[in-house]
């Protein structure tokens, strides 16, 4: 059964339910933040929020949106790794870490193997845009690199050089754009592979621009790996319960969507938020902020915190201790996931939905 | 619970009935007037008129394509503010929440979804089980996929079709089989940049003529009740009436739908290579009997065009308004989310519009025709309202008529056309003739043994008015809408069909994943357990 606690003291799955929901009722501004949670977690977390007319976070939405501010300020082309894998003729990666952000991205997309669906047939081609000389590495297949240690410099050169301007720059680097250019513009059906927090939107929106204008000629997508904690099956998740990513509030009776005045971080830093929900099932993270102020934590067993919540209770890690519905980078798509180790850890869903039950009708 | 409806004009063509009479209801089912039976509720509706609840066969209200337009737009649907007596989640504007609050308050009861491909089909009934009060429906976009593209061209033969189409629908809970520019987002992966009935999608070699008709015979062989719901090839392209008018000619007297047939009813007359084709299209319906439509009727506002057909929808990225657009090449067909703004001063798009009028006016037969926007992608459902008074009366079109642009209505029939529907002809079109197309004998009409979606409307000079806001409406007996306003939440089913197929086509497929694609096929499928309530589906019977 579930391990919870009030004031670091161990109590009853039901005292820290109505003391969680004593708290979280009690604030004038609370916020749920965290959110690392399958799409049930989310669910229930985002109901929570209208009732307690708060505001809702996810731990990782800067990451979310260095790319979801790109696609709705100027769009977004993109592929599944199912397409990259059989059809791509030509990879384009960004970013050093990606496979430390992925770490089966090697494996799923094979681009040392000859896409099963290329007319061609041929070996694939792999461009590495990556900071300093080396850069990465693929067994089985010769990867050319580009040094992009100023990342926006290279990626609007590739730009300019894929649409035939000019740029300045030395020899060698003018001539290793212009192998990147022609790789690119003569690939069948390339595919752009990024991710990372050295990617900002403006490098990520050049990127798109690139992908654009190489369509003009032939076919191109992108494939950004998101960051982990469900956080593209939580934004999914309130896209359709809301119409908004996270950073939505209910403090006015409907939802507003703000990526800064709903930061949660920001919110309680500044005073503006009075108690918080932090939820973070998979990897039993601890908040990032330093005020403290009245806290329920529901988090994977073992997290460590800074400061012991007023109210913390174990939540099991979707997919692993129960079935889940979440977002599968594998597959770019919501997916169900059996339980690998099924335990009696209870669930965000049922954790939050125990809270609800003492909240009252008027919460 | 005994209810009665006292005193209303019952408008059931079903069974024949335009009169004014008393129906009953028994906990979800219409019943027989008991003898000296006692209602527990009367509700006294003389005045008002009575129908079945609504079906919508095709409106885009769920799955991945639909949310990133929400995700990509959020300027076109900000909160208006708070509402005292609002549902959970009621205020958030074009959220799923508020898609059933107001599909229920025009009297709308059953939904379809018409655009699930099996590797969104989970999210995709997350979605709709966060849709209050309607029943829904998904349609599973099949035509594009690289297992069907190579079973056909290995000449695998109609049973291992069959056989694959069964378990695609079974694994994604579809009700039917969509096929939307068959072929076409195949050839576009390819760097294909039109697609027509009989160009031929590289590598496999096949036209999209031949994939239609392979998925034609497969639906008829597993019984499925709903026929090929079909989007055409040449969406939105002038001249491409006469790919409609082959497309039927294609269909060689066998059952198929013809999905949102205004984008096709275009010629390429005039000064502008721009002009109505609608009257020779629906001429083409007229004498294809096996042929049914939807139109797809476009209204001047702000929308969102969400479509599978990513070649279409890469074309029309350059009239994208607010300029940015989704792309994706996704597994089989991907998609396209394009913002447009359809302007009432515009040529083309006064064209449009009425094009989708000459087609609902020129097709006779309302059971051949049915109501819809293509919602979002010809204007929201929510302009449902306002197109039931443009059919319905000549005078309110020509209203709205002479606000165009002239030159454009002189490229139509339009202003010819005296046709004004009638109720019982709402009644077909919207009620009856959908649950036939479905296969839905339980719905659609007022009979005995019906289920209890009912919709009660108060007529009076605006007709937009009754149908935005019924009077009354149940669903599955309980009254949930008055006046308007939805009094609480229930949750409706969803409707789907389990034809019978052979399962040794499910370890090929498990196979053809783990080897093609690196991930195992039980990730995508719908697992009814991670829905949030117990009991989601309903089952609807495959036989014809």
């Amino acid at each position: 059964m579930s391990e919870a606690r009030i004031n670091g003291k161990p109590a009853s799955l039901a005292a820290a339910a109505e003391r969680a929901a004593a708290i979280l009722s009690l604030a004038r501004m609370p916020v749920v933040a965290g959110l690392g949670t399958d799409v049930a977690g989310a669910r229930a977390a985002i109901l929570l929020a209208e009732k307690l007319r708060g505001a809702y976070d996810h731990m990782h939405a800067a990451r979310i949106f260095a790319d979801l501010d790109v696609m709705r300020q100027a769009g977004l082309m993109f592929t599944t790794p199912n397409e990259a894998r059989l059809r791509a003729d030509v990879f384009l990666f960004i970013g050093k870490d990606l496979t430390k952000i992925w770490p089966d991205l090697l494996e799923r997309l094979s681009p040392a193997e000859i896409p099963a669906y290329d007319l061609a047939r041929e070996p694939r081609k792999l461009l590495w845009i990556v900071p300093g000389r080396g850069g990465g590495k693929v067994e089985g297949l010769a990867v050319q690199t580009l040094d992009s240690s100023d990342l926006h410099t290279a990626l609007a050169s590739l730009r300019a050089r894929v649409a035939g301007k000019a740029v300045y720059g030395a020899k060698g680097t003018l001539r290793k754009l212009d192998e990147f250019a022609d790789v690119l513009k003569n690939a069948r059906f390339g595919v752009a592979v990024w991710g990372g927090d050295g990617l900002d939107s403006l490098s990520i929106e050049m990127l798109h621009g690139l992908i654009l204008d190489l369509n003009k000629t032939t076919r191109f997508s992108g494939l950004p790996l998101g960051v982990g904690a469900n956080a593209a099956g939580v934004v999914q998740t309130s896209g359709w319960m809301t119409g908004f990513p996270v950073r939505t509030s209910f403090g006015r009776g409907f939802p507003e969507h703000d990526t800064w005045r709903f930061e949660a971080t920001r919110l309680i830093e500044s005073g503006e938020a009075d108690a918080a929900l932090w939820i973070s099932a998979y990897d039993g993270e601890a908040p990032p902020w330093k005020k403290n102020i009245p806290l329920v934590a529901l988090t994977a067993p073992q997290t460590a915190f800074a400061r012991e919540p007023q109210v913390c209770i174990e939540v099991g890690c979707p997919g692993v201790d129960h079935d889940a519905a979440e977002f599968s980078r594998e597959t770019a798509a919501i997916v169900g996931r059996l339980a690998s180790q099924p335990s009696h850890i209870p669930s965000v869903a049922t954790i939050v939905g125990e809270i609800e039950k003492y909240l009252g009708g008027d919460a | 619970m005994l209810i009665l409806l006292k005193g209303g004009r019952i408008v059931d063509p079903v069974n024949g009935r335009d009169e004014i009479g008393d129906l009953w209801i028994e906990n979800d089912r219409i019943v027989a007037p008991p003898p000296g039976g006692v209602a527990d509720e009367v509700h006294d509706v003389s005045g008002k008129i009575v129908m079945a609840g609504a079906i919508d066969i095709h409106s885009h209200i769920a799955g991945g394509n639909e949310n990133i337009a929400r995700l990509l737009l959020p300027e076109l649907h900000r909160g208006e503010g708070p509402h005292p007596f609002s549902l959970p989640l009621a205020t958030a504007k074009w959220s799923t929440f508020e898609t059933g609050c107001r599909y229920a308050a025009m009297g709308f009861t059953t939904v379809i979804e018409p655009a699930v491909p099996p590797h969104q089909a989970l999210q995709a009934h997350l979605e709709l089980s966060d849709i209050p009060i309607i029943d829904k429906g998904t349609l599973t976009v099949l035509g594009n996929d690289d297992f069907l593209l190579s079973l056909i061209h290995d000449g695998e033969g109609p049973m291992a079709v069959a056989d694959y189409v069964g378990s695609a629908l079974a694994a994604s809970n579809g009700l039917g089989v969509k096929c939307i520019n068959a072929g076409g987002a195949t050839a576009f992966k390819y760097n294909v940049r039109s697609f027509s009935l009989d160009d031929v999608v590289p590598f496999y070699e096949l036209t999209s003529r031949k994939i239609v008709e392979t998925l034609q015979r497969a639906i008829a062989d597993l019984k499925v009740p709903h026929p090929v719901h079909l989007h055409c090839n040449n969406l939105g392209i002038p001249g491409n009436v006469s790919t409609a008018i082959a497309t039927i000619a294609a269909a060689q007297g066998k059952p198929l739908h013809l999905a949102h047939l205004q984008f096709y009813a275009y010629g390429d007359e005039g000064g502008h290579g721009f002009s109505s084709g609608a009257a020779a299209l629906a001429a083409a319906v007229n004498a294809a009997p096996n042929v049914t439509v939807d139109v797809g009727q476009v209204m001047f506002r702000q929308t969102v065009t969400i479509s599978s057909d990513v070649l279409r929808q890469f074309n029309a990225v350059g009239t994208a308004s607010p300029k940015k657009s989704v792309i994706s090449d996704g597994d089989a067909n991907g998609g396209g989310i394009v913002p447009y703004n359809y302007r009432e001063n515009d040529f083309y798009n006064a064209v449009q519009w009425a094009c989708g009028l000459e087609l609902f006016l020129l097709v006779n037969d309302p059971w051949q025709v049915f109501f819809t926007t293509d919602h979002p992608n010809g204007a929201p459902f929510t302009t449902y309202p306002e197109i039931f008074a443009l059919i319905m009366s000549r005078d309110a079109r020509a209203e709205a008529t002479a606000r165009l642009p002239q030159e454009a209505v002189a490229t139509t029939t339009l202003p010819s056309i005296a046709r004004e529907y009638t109720f019982n002809e709402i009644a077909i079109m919207t009620r009856a003739a959908p649950a036939k197309l479905l296969g839905l004998k339980d719905r659609g009409h007022l009979g005995v043994g019906g289920l209890a979606d009912i919709a009660v409307y108060s007529p009076g000079e605006d007709l937009a008015k009754m149908f935005r806001f019924a009077h009354l409406v149940f669903k599955d007996g309980d009254l949930v809408v008055r006046d308007g306003r939805v009094s609480h939440y229930r949750w409706g089913k969803t409707l789907k069909v389990n034809p019978g197929y052979d399962k040794a086509i499910d370890r090929r497929l498990a196979g053809y994943y783990d080897h093609h694609f690196g991930a195992s096929r039980d990730l995508f499928a719908v697992k009814e357990h991670l829905l949030p309530r117990a009991d989601a589906f309903s089952e609807v019977a495959c036989a014809r």
